[in-house]
């Protein structure tokens, strides 16, 4: 692909600066030039610079770096249970992930963070599919199945029918099973082991619920590292965050339930965690879900009500301390379906207290080290890969305007258009109209 | 979509009628009129496509096709593909058949269970893009036949290639585990093959007990059952049976071409004789010299199949192109290089061997009635090609000279064409 001159955009560059006006230069999967025109400070590229390269004149739309989605499900397939999730033949499965790795990217997130698949390899396959070009779609960590115990979050098994097949987590009992069932994934080519830690209110086990020993936890993660992967936890209750701190965990999934000791001890390691709250489960399950049964009568007797309202606490409070929230999470479920992701920046600014400033960062600085790609992606700086959104509005004003595929103008991933924005094609053919 | 008319187009309808000028209207997704006058149709609110004089056809049908076969050098190789990857495979593989010409498939067997219904129903529900297809099963052979890749210390049968039964009623339960998954066809390799040397192409190996209770099943579901047939006997075997699709027929005696020209009506030949030339002369790089492919029998199989197929086009018995692309001495879509061979080797004119693939195409796919020429009426699955197929038939597997691809009328490969829009951030 040519190089591409973006003139005339107003950059977000990923620093937490007010965006300003300028040219961008991307030569082959790289951001070679970021110069401000406005004020006349930098020359633009010279001539000879730019010779060959596609110019997008953008008229002033806002250019920012790609997306990262920091809790992804490509396999969630949009269905109200685990069971239905579970129940869709490997073969369908697949090409469902496909089908929605393509969407995320058409959506502006460039990366996800793969948070637990519902079949062994579905993620491992799809990321290696993306990265060989099979399919289109995001830079992408792929995540192990849930890893839960007997009667956890996870076990979809029944009595009458207890193969392990039917279940949508790997069940494990005893730190020898945990080892086993982390060897398999990382033989499997995985970038992260999940671990449900806690429970989850729907299933039956409420989210204060913590099933797991530390034993356990143990030996999960010291195999983990062994190899070399990260561990994620399901960690909805405060002693499930704790032990994500004590134990070295370095993503923490919802961490709805704190204390005050859960959150000095965070605080504590603040650059050794990360936190995707996945907000918009808690939002849509407790008011948005009735379609499926789930009135907020239900939903609120399920316990989901007063966990938002803790949730949203814990939030505020760790921003407050500085601790990485980032956005994502849960999203493939009927009710919060694949491509609405970006409302979670929404979330963040009404509920959690952040400005659109500290919402967009959440999305795309701190997206980088959440990658494990630390500030090679997330900014608009020279040297950085070229994940490029050019947006038709200004996030900043409203942070919803990320929402509306059609207000995202281009998606470039590494240097190539995934959409390119919509150019005069000067060349004329025989078979033109 | 907005309806299409494609004017200055020379129309070569798939009939056997000449070549001639004229314009073409697609209204939604069927061909609603073929002008022949150089004067074209009005094209109301359609797009217009000036083709400046290139050949508009119908789509290719390929009569024989694997997408899971995977370019791999074995059928251990393809079996070895984990299945997540292998759907993926697929997926891809089907996009590249319709990008390079081909708007309908005959599935001839897959490699796991469901591989084919999958694809299929991805493309019917518009998933992904791919042709019009019918699915296959896997392939039904005895144990040593062909497909059967299982080894002594690894009997398991997630190892085989094809599926393995002994008996009427193992047959019959697998042809109705693969009707119950949903398949368009059931696949019996009747005769061995020279790629398997343990069942070599002249052998025939299935009880005619096993053929019927299959074929009594394929029946009882309105499905179709489509056979593996090198050998004379396995031809006339399957004739018995009532299975209409035969592919190989590499070696016939007159009593085969006999009961064969006796069906025509309803017989289909595919021989896929890409495959035997590739073996002989193009194997080399994959460790098949011509002296190991002489002596595997390929020579004998590959003099005796241009006679058979040669007798079989003669006597009226339609032979259809496509076949036992990818190998990795057959990639996949090369397919239309079948065209040319059927010229060379078979005794085909171009105009017999485009009819081969479009208008027996149709028939093929079962959709005779609507499918497979440039008819008013028909489906608009079509072909703007650079070029003249009928001086050089070549020009249908170069992705150059295909200019566009459209497929239920929605171009699946869209025609170079100049915006006439400007857009306000535009460079």
């Amino acid at each position: 692909m040519a190089d591409v001159l973006y003139t005339n955009v107003r950059i977000f560059d990923g620093g937490g600066e007010a965006p300003f006006t300028g040219d961008v230069l991307v030569q082959g999967n790289t951001i070679s030039r970021v110069v401000k025109t406005a004020h006349g400070q930098r020359l633009p590229p010279s001539s000879s610079m730019i010779a060959g390269a596609q110019v997008i004149d953008a008229g002033g739309a806002f250019l920012m770096p790609g997306m990262v989605e920091a809790h992804t499900h490509f396999s969630w397939n949009d269905q109200p249970s685990l069971d239905a999730i579970q129940r869709m033949p490997p073969e369908e499965h697949i090409l469902w992930c496909a089908e929605v790795a393509k969407k995320y990217l058409d959506m502006g997130w460039t990366s996800c963070v793969g948070a637990a698949a519902a079949k062994p390899r579905l993620d491992v396959v799809i990321r290696n599919a993306i990265n060989d070009g099979t399919i289109v779609g995001p830079r992408y960590l792929a995540a192990s199945q849930e890893i839960t115990v007997p009667g956890g979050l996870g076990d979809t098994t029944q009595p009458h029918l207890p193969q392990p097949e039917f279940a949508f987590g790997a069940i494990v009992s005893g730190a020898e099973e945990m080892r086993r069932c982390v060897r398999m994934f990382a033989k499997y080519g995985v970038d992260s082991l999940k671990i449900n830690l806690s429970g989850e209110s729907i299933t039956g086990m409420p989210g204060e619920m913590s099933q797991f020993t530390e034993e356990e936890i143990r030996v999960c993660v010291e195999e983990a590292k062994a190899w070399g992967k990260r561990v994620a936890a399901h960690a909805r209750s405060a002693w499930s965050v704790k032990q994500c701190v004590k134990q070295g965990i370095e993503v923490i999934y919802h961490a709805s339930f704190t204390d005050e000791e859960a959150l000095d001890m965070l605080e504590a390691k603040k650059l050794e965690h990360f936190v995707a709250p996945g907000l918009a489960w808690l939002i849509n399950t407790s008011h948005h879900a009735s379609q499926w049964g789930l009135t907020p009568e239900v939903t609120k007797k399920m316990g989901y009500h007063r966990e938002l309202e803790a949730a949203i606490d814990s939030m505020k409070a760790m921003r407050k301390r500085g601790i990485r929230i980032l956005p994502g999470g849960d999203y493939g479920f009927a009710w919060t379906p694949h491509g609405t992701n970006a409302k979670d920046l929404e979330y963040f600014v009404r509920h959690v207290g952040m400005s659109t400033m500290e919402a967009l960062l959440s999305a795309t600085a701190w997206g980088g080290p959440m990658m494990k790609m630390g500030k090679r992606i997330g900014y608009i700086r020279e040297g950085c890969l070229a994940d490029l959104l050019l947006i038709d509005g200004d996030p900043l004003a409203d942070i919803t305007v990320l929402q509306d595929k059609a207000r995202i103008l281009s998606v470039m991933k590494d240097g190539q258009w995934h959409r390119a924005p919509p150019v005069r094609n000067a060349r004329a053919t025989r078979w033109a109209a | 979509m907005a309806d299409t008319l494609f004017t200055n187009v020379r129309i070569l309808d798939g009939t056997g009628t000449q070549p001639y000028a004229g314009s073409v209207l697609v209204s939604g997704n069927r061909i609603r009129q073929v002008g022949r006058s150089t004067a074209p149709i009005t094209p109301g609110g359609a797009t217009v496509i000036d083709g400046a004089g290139a050949t508009l056809m119908p789509g290719m049908v390929e009569a024989h096709t694997h997408f899971s076969w995977n370019d791999a050098a074995s059928l251990g190789a393809i079996q070895a593909m984990p299945l997540e990857e292998h759907v993926l495979w697929c997926a891809k593989v089907a996009r590249r058949y319709l990008e390079a010409g081909f708007t309908s498939c005959v599935g001839a067997a897959c490699a796991k269970p469901r591989l084919d219904v999958v694809i299929r129903n991805a493309i019917e529900s518009g998933q992904i893009p791919g042709p019009r297809y019918l699915a296959a099963s896997q392939e039904i052979t005895v144990l040593g036949g062909l497909g059967d890749e299982t080894l002594p210390h690894l009997p398991f049968p997630e190892f085989s290639f094809g599926v393995n039964v002994c008996g009427a009623d193992e047959m019959r339960k697998a042809v109705r585990l693969f009707l119950k998954y949903g398949v368009d066809s059931i696949k019996l390799n009747l005769s061995g093959d020279n790629f398997t040397p343990q069942s070599p192409a002249e052998t025939t190996w299935m009880l005619d007990e096993e053929v019927a209770a299959a074929m009594r099943e394929v029946k009882i579901r309105g499905k179709r059952g489509i056979a593996h047939a090198r050998s004379s006997d396995s031809v006339k075997q399957a004739l018995r049976h009532g299975i209409d699709l035969i592919y190989h027929a590499s070696f016939v005696d007159n009593e085969a071409l006999d009961m064969l020209e006796a069906a025509k009506d309803r017989v289909f030949v595919a021989p896929g004789i890409a495959i035997l030339y590739a073996m002989l002369h193009e194997a080399e790089p994959f460790g098949i010299t011509n002296a190991m492919a002489t002596q595997m029998g390929y020579q004998i199989e590959w003099d005796a199949a241009l006679e058979s197929l040669s007798k079989m086009h003669k006597r009226g018995i339609r032979v259809l192109p496509g076949g036992d692309y990818g190998f990795a001495f057959t990639p996949h879509c090369q397919n239309a290089r079948d065209l040319e061979f059927f010229v060379k080797y078979l005794g085909f004119t171009p105009m017999e061997a485009i009819r081969a693939t479009t208008v027996y195409g149709g028939q093929i796919m079962m959709r005779g009635h609507e499918l497979g020429a440039v008819k008013d009426g028909f489906l608009a699955d079509l072909l703007l090609v650079d070029g003249d197929p009928l001086a050089n038939l070549s020009i249908l597997r170069d992705p150059k000279r295909i200019l566009a691809v459209m497929k239920d009328g929605v171009f699946a490969k869209s025609p170079a064409m100049a915006s006439q829009r400007a857009w306000g951030q535009a460079a």
